[in-house]
């Protein structure tokens, strides 16, 4: 296929999380807030001048300081996320909107604080309590502490408009990137898709880190390429997957998946497009921030989430993610360390294989997986194995 | 006499019926009275006793008391009619049988022979140097180790044992006592067994941690290893009271379980609890029985026997789960795809606490039990946010909604109020040992005295009435050796210790190992310095929100949840108050919340001046640091930084890798 137009700046951005485009937005009066985890909603952070920075760590090399302060035991990319601040790669923020959603991400937000790694006068490091279920009383939890400790935080820190117009109209700009993306993500359903996964992966990845208004005018033009976009003839890979999951902000994995032959059709994971890129239907007699949580809370696949209704449903989404997207396969992943999605792999990927009936291919990986010789055997393996099933089934070679 | 009665009502039924009678007005004429004078009479003095003594005489006269005495726990319980498949359970018993075959055909009997007589050998051997040694000593010496016991506690341990050589000489009384104690210990559990002794007799042939709990009376020697006087009676008491609750549980999860006794009648009244979820919610449900369901089976066998939980943890790590997670939901878990755990229980209360690993567990649970109704107690994890409390106390309002409706049973807030007023009174005894403890004579330390305040504030939390007892008596001992400024560890008092962070189960006396061997005193640890404040006992509202106070602070979870300050700046702050000088650092290396913060403890501890001896486990899996490891961090510590020499060098290295 044509390469996408602006795919390599796309890529470009995403080597640093103080991008051209977030540079950008500062130099305009915008201010950058960070956040990490789907729990805080991402549009509550794009009211008013704020916009929102999902955080990665890209190009991570050593992580020995932040090992020091967290241990050699713990995940992957709250460490990464330690270094790079110690490092100073988060001086450009101008608030940090944490969640006590698991423990090790906690403690990184907690380090930004301990270890003063962002000095500006008005800045800001505010924890949120999430729940577990969902229930009124915890949808109403979420709902205060998204108010008090959050955007009250924001208003009383830099004078933000947190009204009610501010988040329906910082909603609006949300709903326009979840309806590209959307659009893009239908195309994988094809039989011979006219977007790769790592290009669905990096595009899906800017509207996390860029600031929304910015991004908009690349995602729109990117649309309508790939509208007109024409796929090789024969299509270039063996199998389909779908990947499900925790966090995944690395489009090296999905590139070093698709050089092995797989097609990644479906992205179950932190930072992928289900859930983050769903569009918002508000009604009017109604807060907008009440509409908000109890969508997220319900839209959540986090294997935190411990009552049986959200157990059913992760398991039921993988399930009609794989099938709505054609995939041959599942891959479960889980960032090393990580407690939620180690017990959710292990169990699930059993359940996926033998009650469903899906291939599984069950893996936990490191932050930087792309330079892993050992996921690049695994991963050739499974696609092997999908082919010759396939084969088997009478399928095309 | 009933014909007088309706004679008697037939009459007044006649008056009532009778018309009114007007009497005339007649006026009585005037009596003057002749006046007479009295004698006068000298009355003796009397002298009328002070108000003080009268109070204190008032406060002295102990009332009867009227309130009618409950039995605990509920006689009707044991009673409950069991339901065997008594021919499964011949099928089972043949399997057991079988296994029991091949092992026997299988073992290596020369090696079997050959290993006894060598065994013969090193005790003979080793009674010839104790009798050589005590020939050798001076009559001051020998009187000495009559009195006050041996000094070389290491040499209790041989290679390759899994028990002791022998019981430790204490000094005549207390070897006396501490052997009384042992008889006692064994009476209690041979009569909570017999209550219904069959089931409970067939769970050994279900479960191997059944057969770990034979040993439990070596745990309890384990633990008082080296104590003496008050310390030991104070021990004594305390883990008696922690075994009985253990015996009793044990009866029960035997009737109870489909395996087993099978009991319907019983099955309908038990509440199942997530591990360390801590019963007091049960305290509402007086015609229920809570129980806390891998306790038994994990939690606490791990503290009994090291090697108990390995077979889980290997299973579930078959089964695909990272080898990273806490071994404590690692276990239950691995227990679950063993089918180790016993098929109980009307309903199940599962929990988000204390940390990631014990949220996902109950998908374990639900995958096991799938027909178990399972309620998800969730309490914020920001808990000092104040905002969060009414969520909170929401949350525990559905669960008591829930227990209601899967068991038919009803709240009962008397029955609460009580139960927490007892447990207000053990909180107040529990403060008064810590007062005891900060001063320059601390009475109550060791593990007995850990494990007893963990398994008070977590599971007893005031539903039993007998507890209180042993309250009064330990504080009354406690007093009275501090009084007379005794030694708890009598010659070893050396230096004041804190223990943060969590214990490796598998070494659950180690504050024992390092007080005998270094004199390093464990004052207090940080699992029991949790929530103290006093429970509403009057009004509703406040009372639920005091009940999710208390268990969004309970064990482990005070501490790692809700910010760094709970564990961090806590830490400095009790080290105060303790005035301690050494902290004991444990890291389970899988324990994220805690591992995410070594840097920062570290870099603090350096600035403040206190000895950190940083002490790697992984809770239930000795396999991965051992117990001799465990120690030779502290032996290191001790000989090159604090420059020491140990009070008992017999201590220093000895092998326990297979010792219970």
């Amino acid at each position: 296929m044509k390469d996408l137009k602006h795919l390599i700046y796309f890529e470009n951005l995403l080597e640093n999380a103080d991008n051209e485009l977030v540079e950008q937005a500062k130099a305009e009066g915008g201010l950058a807030i960070g956040y990490t985890c789907y729990h805080i909603p991402e549009v509550l952070l794009n009211v008013g001048d704020c916009f929102s920075v999902r955080l990665r760590a890209p190009r991570t090399g050593s992580i020995d300081i932040a090992t020091y302060y967290m241990s050699n035991y713990t995940c992957e990319f709250a460490r990464a996320l330690v270094e790079r601040g110690i490092e100073g790669g988060f001086n450009f923020l101008d608030g940090l909107a944490g969640v006590d959603a698991c423990s090790m991400m906690n403690r990184f937000y907690e380090h930004f604080e301990i270890l003063k790694m962002n000095e500006k006068p008005n800045f800001f490091v505010t924890h949120t309590d999430m729940p577990y279920k969902i229930e009124d009383y915890t949808v109403r939890s979420y709902v205060k502490q998204m108010q008090i400790r959050l955007l009250d935080v924001i208003h009383q820190s830099y004078g933000v408009d947190v009204s009610d117009a501010a988040i329906r109209k910082a909603v609006e700009e949300h709903n326009e990137v979840c309806r590209i993306i959307q659009e893009m993500a239908q195309m994988r359903k094809a039989d011979n898709p006219v977007i790769t996964g790592y290009e669905f992966h990096i595009i899906n990845l800017v509207s996390y880190t860029c600031p929304k208004r910015l991004i908009l005018p690349y995602l729109r033009e990117t649309l309508e390429e790939l509208k007109t976009r024409e796929p090789d003839v024969k299509p270039p890979y063996r199998a389909r997957v779908a990947i499900v999951g925790s966090e995944i902000d690395d489009p090296g994995f999905t590139k070093l998946l698709e050089e092995c032959g797989a097609l990644v059709v479906s992205d179950r994971y932190c930072f992928g497009s289900t859930p983050g890129r769903e569009v918002l239907e508000l009604k009017d007699d109604e807060p907008a921030l009440e509409q908000i949580c109890r969508r997220y809370m319900e839209l959540s696949e986090c294997a935190r989430y411990i009552s049986d209704e959200k157990v059913a449903q992760r398991r039921e989404t993988a399930d009609r993610l794989a099938r709505e997207y054609r995939a041959d396969g599942i891959i479960y992943e889980q960032m090393k360390y990580c407690d939620f999605w180690g017990f959710e792999r292990a169990l699930v990927s059993h359940i996926m294989s033998e009650e469903k009936g899906w291939p599984v291919l069950s893996i936990d990986r490191v932050y930087n997986a792309k330079a892993s010789g050992q996921l690049r055997t695994r991963f050739q393996a499974f696609v092997e194995s999908l082919e010759i099933k396939r084969i088997q089934k009478g399928g095309r070679s | 006499m009933a014909d007088i009665m309706n004679a008697i009502g037939r009459t007044l039924d006649l008056a009532n019926d009778l018309p009114p009678i007007h009497m005339p007005d007649v006026k009585l004429p005037k009596v003057d009275l002749p006046k007479v004078k009295l004698p006068k009479v000298d009355l003796p003095k009397v002298e009328l006793p002070k108000a003080e003594t009268v109070k204190k005489k008032i406060a002295g006269i102990s009332l009867p008391k009227f309130e009618k005495k409950v039995k605990y726990p509920n006689p009707a319980f044991f009673k409950a009619k069991d339901n065997m498949d008594w021919k499964a359970q011949g099928e089972n018993l043949k399997e057991v049988g079988g296994i029991i075959l091949q092992l026997f055909k299988e073992c290596d009997w020369k090696e079997f022979v050959l290993r006894q007589k060598n065994g013969i050998a090193a005790d003979f051997a080793r009674i010839k140097s104790e009798c050589g040694a005590f020939a050798a000593m001076t009559p001051e010496e020998r009187k000495d180790i009559f009195l006050h016991g041996e000094k070389q506690l290491g040499k209790l341990y041989r290679s390759g044992c899994m028990a002791t050589v022998r019981r430790e000489w204490r000094g005549a009384k207390d070897t006396a006592y501490d052997f009384y104690e042992w008889l006692h210990m064994w009476g209690m559990l041979l009569g909570t067994f017999s209550k219904d002794l069959v089931p409970a007799l067939n769970a050994t042939f279900h479960y191997r941690w059944m057969i770990s709990y034979m040993c439990c009376v070596g745990f309890m020697d384990k633990n008082t290893l080296g104590q003496k006087g008050s310390a030991l009676r104070m021990s004594h008491l305390m883990i008696y009271d922690i075994f009985r609750y253990v015996a009793e549980n044990l009866v029960f999860l035997a009737k109870c379980d489909a395996k087993n006794g099978n009991s319907a009648e019983l099955n309908k009244k038990v509440v199942l609890f997530d591990e360390m979820t801590m019963g007091q919610i049960m305290a509402g449900f007086p015609d229920l029985l809570g129980i806390p369901y891998q306790l038994m089976p994990v939690f606490l066998v791990s503290e009994i026997d090291q090697l108990t939980c390995v077979p889980y943890i290997d299973a579930v790590e078959s089964f695909g789960l990272p080898a990273d997670t806490c071994p404590v939901p690692s276990s239950e878990c691995g227990a679950l795809v063993l089918d180790a755990l016993p098929h109980m229980g009307a309903c199940f209360i599962s929990s988000s606490m204390p940390c990631d690993g014990s949220v996902m567990a109950s998908s374990y649970m639900a995958r096991r039990f799938p027909d178990l109704p399972v309620f998800h107690l969730t309490f914020p994890v920001r808990y000092e946010y104040e905002e969060t409390v009414a969520d909170a106390a929401e949350d525990i309002k559905a669960c008591i909604r829930f227990v209601e409706e899967k068991t038919g049973a009803k709240w009962n807030w008397d029955a609460y109020f009580r139960n927490m007023k007892r447990f207000n009174e053990e909180t107040k005894y529990e403060l008064e040992k810590w007062e005891v403890n900060k001063t320059p004579y601390p009475q109550i330390i060791g593990p007995a005295y850990e494990l007893f305040r963990k398994w008070n504030y977590e599971m007893d939390g005031g539903s039993d009435p007998r507890v209180p007892k042993t309250f009064r008596k330990v504080d009354k001992i406690m007093k009275q050796a501090y009084e007379r400024r005794e030694e708890a560890w009598r010659g070893k008092m050396k230096y004041r210790g804190i223990v943060w962070s969590c214990p490796a189960h598998y070494y659950a006396n180690f504050s024992n190992w390092i007080a005998n061997c270094w004199g390093v005193d464990i004052l207090v640890e940080m699992e029991s310095l949790n929530f103290t404040k006093p429970l509403e006992t009057e009004d509703k509202e406040l009372a639920l929100q005091d009940l999710a106070r208390l268990y969004e602070r309970m064990v482990m979870r005070r501490h790692t949840n809700g910010g760094y300050r709970n564990v961090v700046d806590e830490l400095w702050r009790q080290c105060e108050a303790w005035n301690v000088e050494l902290i004991i650092m444990y890291q389970n290396v899988a324990c994220k919340n805690m591992s995410t913060l070594q840097g920062i403890l570290d870099e603090q501890a350096r600035d403040k001046g206190y000895h950190m001896i940083w002490i790697e486990h992984d809770l239930m899996d000795p396999r991965t640091v051992s117990r001799k490891s465990m120690r030779a961090k502290v032996n290191e510590y001790m000989r090159t930084v604090m420059k020491a020499e140990p009070v008992d060098p017999s201590l220093v290295e000895f092998d326990d890798e297979n010792a219970m």
